[in-house]
C-alpha cells in the first residue's frame, strides 16, 4: 500500500496564449490500500491527475509527495526508479508489446529493476491469478480485448508496486469482461493490498470503488468515501 | 532477443540497410586488403633501404659496374661498419611476363654474411643458407621455389632460358639448398647465389669484347653499405653525403630518399583504403539513420509504455543503440566475409609465382568489422537519442 499526498498540485499548459489549467490546485491524501476511482468528464483533468501520480508529468506548482517521499526533488532518473519499484501502469489501450509473447510481456518491467530474483516464476503465479496460463506463449495479436487487459494487470503487478494507476481500465471491453477486470482489481486490492487507482467514465466501477473523487475543470468537486478506507484489504 | 525480433520484424527494410553494410564493408575488406598487401611490399622496401646505403656508379656512367677496390675505400669512411658487393640479374631475361604486382624475379647474389646486418632479415623454411665458398648452389624465395616447383635438392637453370634464346644465351644449373620463409616483399621473389656465380653471371651479361678485356672477379654492380647497427636514418643520409665527399667515382644515394619515395607509395595506398572507408560510411551510415529513425517512429507508443514501467532516458538509448549496433555487426561480418571470400578465392587462383593481389591479416579483419560495428552504433545515436528524449505522456497516447 503506498501513502500518497497532493499538495495544491496544479498542471498548466500553454496553448497559443492560452493557458489550460488541466490540475488546478488540487489537494489529497490517499493512504493505505484503498481503491479509489477518479471520475469526471473528458477534459476534467483526470488522466493528468493520473500522470503526475505516476510521476509520467512534472507539475507546473505544488507538491506530490509518495511514502514521504518528495517526488518534485527527484531526477528524471530517480523517478524512473520509483516507477518501476512502486507503481504499476495499466491503460485502456493495453500496450503489449507484439514482438513479446504473454509472459514476456509481464516480465518486461524486470528489465529495468535490477536484482528481481525468480522472475519467470513470479510472471508465471501473476498469468495463474489472471487466469492465463494457457496462453503464456501467445502473441499479443493472439489473444481478446480481455485477455490482454488481463495480461497488462499482471504486468502492472510483477514489481509487487504499492501502487497501481489504471487508465480506463474497461474502455476497450465488453460488460461482462469488463466486470470480471473490476473482480480481479478487487481481489488484487484485497489480497495484496496494494492501492488501486482507476480513472473510468464508468459508474459501474466507481460504484464498487471504496472512494470516489470527481474532477471538474482541474479541481476535486467531491470526494465521497463509499467504504472505509482500506475495507477491502481488511475484510 | 527483443532486439532480435525488432530487426525480423522489418525483414525487407532491414534486410536493404545490413546489404547497404555489406557492401560497404566489402569494399572496404577488398580495397583494404589490397592496400595491405601493397603496403607489405612496401614495408619490405622501407625496411631494407632505411638501414643501408646504396652506392653505385656515378651520374653519367652508362654500364652498373664498379671496381671491388672501392669496397676498401667505402669501409674507411668514418662510421662505416660494414660493405658488401651485390648483383642483380633478371631470372626470366627477354620475357614479357602476366602484369604482376610484386617484384620481378630476380637472380641476386649475395655476402650471406649482409643478412645479419639489414633490418629486413630473411629466414630459411627449409634448408640452409648459402656458403661464400660453394659455387652452383642457389635459395630460393618462397614464391620462385613455388613457380617453378622447385624443393631442397632440386636443381634449376638460372637465368631461365627464354623460348627464343640466341645461340649464345649461357645459363648455369645451381641446386637448391634452401627455401626461405614469405615475407610477403621483395627476397620472395628472389634467387641467391653467391658472389663468386654472380661475377660468373656479370661476364655471361657482358658483351664479349668487355668480359674479354676485364676481370669480372675485380668488378661489382653496387655495394651496400651499412653502419653500426642502430644508426638512425638521418645519421645514414650524412654518411652518404661524407662517402659523396671522400671517395671518388661512386654516388652513394641518401637512404631518405628513398624510403621517402615508398612511403609515398604507400600513402596512395592508404588513401585508397581511407577512400573505401568513406564509401562504407556514407553508404552504411545513411541506411541505418533512416532505418532506426523508421524504427522509432514507429514504435512511440513502446517508448512510452517501457518509460512508464520503469525505463530511463540511458535505458532506451541503450536498446535503439544495441539494435543499431546489431545491424552494425550483422552487416560487418556478412560484408566481411564475402569480401575475404572474393580476396581468397583470386589469391588462390593467382599462378604460382605471381605475387598474390590481396593480404587479408589481422588488422583489416578488425578494422572492417570493427568499422561496422562503430557504424551502426554511431549512426543510432541520433535515433537512439531522440527516442530517449520523447516524452512518456505523449507518446503513450499517440496513435
Amino acid at each position: 500500500m503506498a501513502d500518497i499526498k497532493l499538495e495544491q498540485l496544479s498542471k498548466h499548459y500553454k496553448r497559443g496564449g492560452e493557458v489550460i489549467r488541466a490540475l488546478d490546485g488540487v489537494t489529497l491524501d490517499i493512504t493505505g490500500a484503498e481503491f479509489v476511482a477518479v471520475v469526471g468528464r473528458s477534459g476534467s483533468g483526470k488522466t493528468t491527475m493520473l500522470d503526475l501520480m505516476g510521476l509520467l508529468l512534472r507539475p507546473t506548482s505544488g507538491r506530490l509527495l509518495i511514502d514521504d517521499v518528495n517526488t518534485g526533488e527527484l531526477s528524471d532518473s530517480e523517478r524512473a526508479h520509483m516507477r518501476a519499484r512502486k507503481i504499476g501502469f495499466v491503460f485502456q489501450e493495453y500496450n503489449l508489446l507484439a514482438s513479446l509473447n504473454v509472459i514476456e510481456n509481464v516480465m518486461l518491467p524486470l528489465r529495468y529493476t535490477k536484482g528481481v530474483r525468480d522472475g519467470r516464476q513470479r510472471a508465471t503465479e501473476l498469468l495463474e491469478r489472471v487466469d492465463l496460463t494457457d496462453r503464456v506463449k501467445h502473441r499479443p495479436g493472439e489473444l481478446s480485448g480481455g485477455q490482454q487487459q488481463r495480461v497488462a494487470i499482471a504486468r502492472s503487478m510483477i514489481n509487487r508496486p504499492s501502487l497501481i494507476l489504471l487508465d480506463e481500465p474497461t474502455g476497450a471491453v465488453d460488460t461482462e469482461t469488463a466486470e470480471q477486470l473490476v473482480a480481479l482489481l478487487k481481489r488484487i486490492n484485497r489480497q495484496e493490498g496494494v492501492t488501486i487507482i482507476v480513472v473510468t467514465h464508468d459508474l459501474d466501477i466507481a460504484a464498487q470503488a471504496g472512494r470516489v473523487i470527481r474532477l471538474k475543470d482541474g479541481k476535486v468537486i467531491a470526494d465521497d468515501a463509499q467504504v472505509p478506507a482500506g475495507a477491502f484489504a481488511s475484510s | 532477443m527483443e532486439i532480435l525480433r525488432n530487426i525480423t520484424r522489418r525483414k525487407l527494410r532491414n534486410s536493404l540497410t545490413i546489404l547497404g553494410i555489406v557492401i560497404g564493408v566489402l569494399a572496404l575488406t577488398i580495397l583494404g586488403s589490397m592496400a595491405e598487401n601493397f603496403n607489405a611490399l612496401l614495408d619490405g622496401g622501407v625496411k631494407y633501404f632505411s638501414s643501408s646505403i646504396q652506392v653505385g656508379p656515378p651520374d653519367g656512367q652508362s654500364a652498373s659496374l664498379l671496381p671491388l677496390s672501392k669496397l676498401d675505400e667505402l669501409k674507411k669512411v668514418d662510421g662505416v661498419a660494414a660493405a658488401f658487393p651485390t648483383y642483380g640479374f633478371s631470372a626470366k631475361p627477354g620475357q614479357v611476363g602476366a602484369f604482376t604486382v610484386g617484384v620481378p624475379d630476380t637472380i641476386v647474389a649475395v655476402d650471406p654474411l649482409e643478412n645479419n646486418w639489414g633490418n629486413l632479415r630473411v629466414t630459411l623454411a627449409q634448408g640452409r643458407q648459402l656458403v661464400s665458398t660453394t659455387t652452383g648452389e642457389v635459395v630460393l624465395g618462397s614464391t620462385i621455389a613455388k613457380e617453378f616447383g622447385r624443393h631442397i635438392g632440386d636443381r634449376i637453370d638460372l637465368p631461365v632460358r627464354p623460348p627464343d634464346a640466341k645461340p649464345d644465351f649461357v645459363n648455369h644449373t645451381f641446386t637448391v639448398v634452401g627455401i626461405l620463409n614469405t615475407t610477403r616483399t621483395a627476397p620472395d621473389t628472389f634467387a641467391y647465389i653467391n658472389i663468386a656465380d654472380g661475377q660468373t653471371l656479370l661476364r655471361d651479361s657482358l658483351p664479349a669484347a668487355i668480359s674479354s678485356a676485364i676481370d669480372v672477379s675485380m668488378i661489382t654492380e653496387g655495394i651496400d653499405v651499412y653502419g653500426a647497427p642502430g644508426t638512425s636514418l638521418s645519421d645514414l643520409d650524412r654518411l652518404a653525403d661524407r662517402i659523396n665527399a671522400s671517395v671518388p667515382g661512386v654516388k652513394a644515394t641518401k637512404p631518405s630518399d628513398i624510403v621517402n619515395s615508398f612511403k609515398q607509395g604507400g600513402a596512395f595506398f592508404t588513401l585508397i583504403t581511407t577512400v573505401a572507408a568513406v564509401v562504407a560510411l556514407v553508404i552504411g551510415g545513411l541506411s541505418v539513420v533512416n532505418t532506426m529513425f523508421m524504427a522509432v517512429a514507429e514504435r512511440v507508443r513502446e517508448i512510452g509504455l517501457k518509460k512508464a514501467v520503469g525505463a530511463t532516458t540511458m535505458n532506451v538509448m541503450g536498446e535503439f543503440l544495441l539494435e543499431s549496433t546489431l545491424i552494425g555487426i550483422v552487416g560487418g561480418v556478412v560484408g566481411y566475409a564475402l569480401g575475404a571470400s572474393i580476396t581468397f578465392t583470386i589469391n588462390a587462383l593467382t599462378p604460382p609465382g605471381q605475387a598474390t593481389l590481396f593480404l587479408v591479416d589481422l588488422p583489416i579483419t578488425v578494422f572492417a568489422i570493427g568499422f561496422a560495428i562503430v557504424l551502426g552504433a554511431a549512426a543510432g545515436v541520433l535515433p537512439a537519442w531522440r527516442a530517449a528524449r520523447l516524452d512518456p505522456v505523449t507518446a503513450l497516447r499517440n496513435e
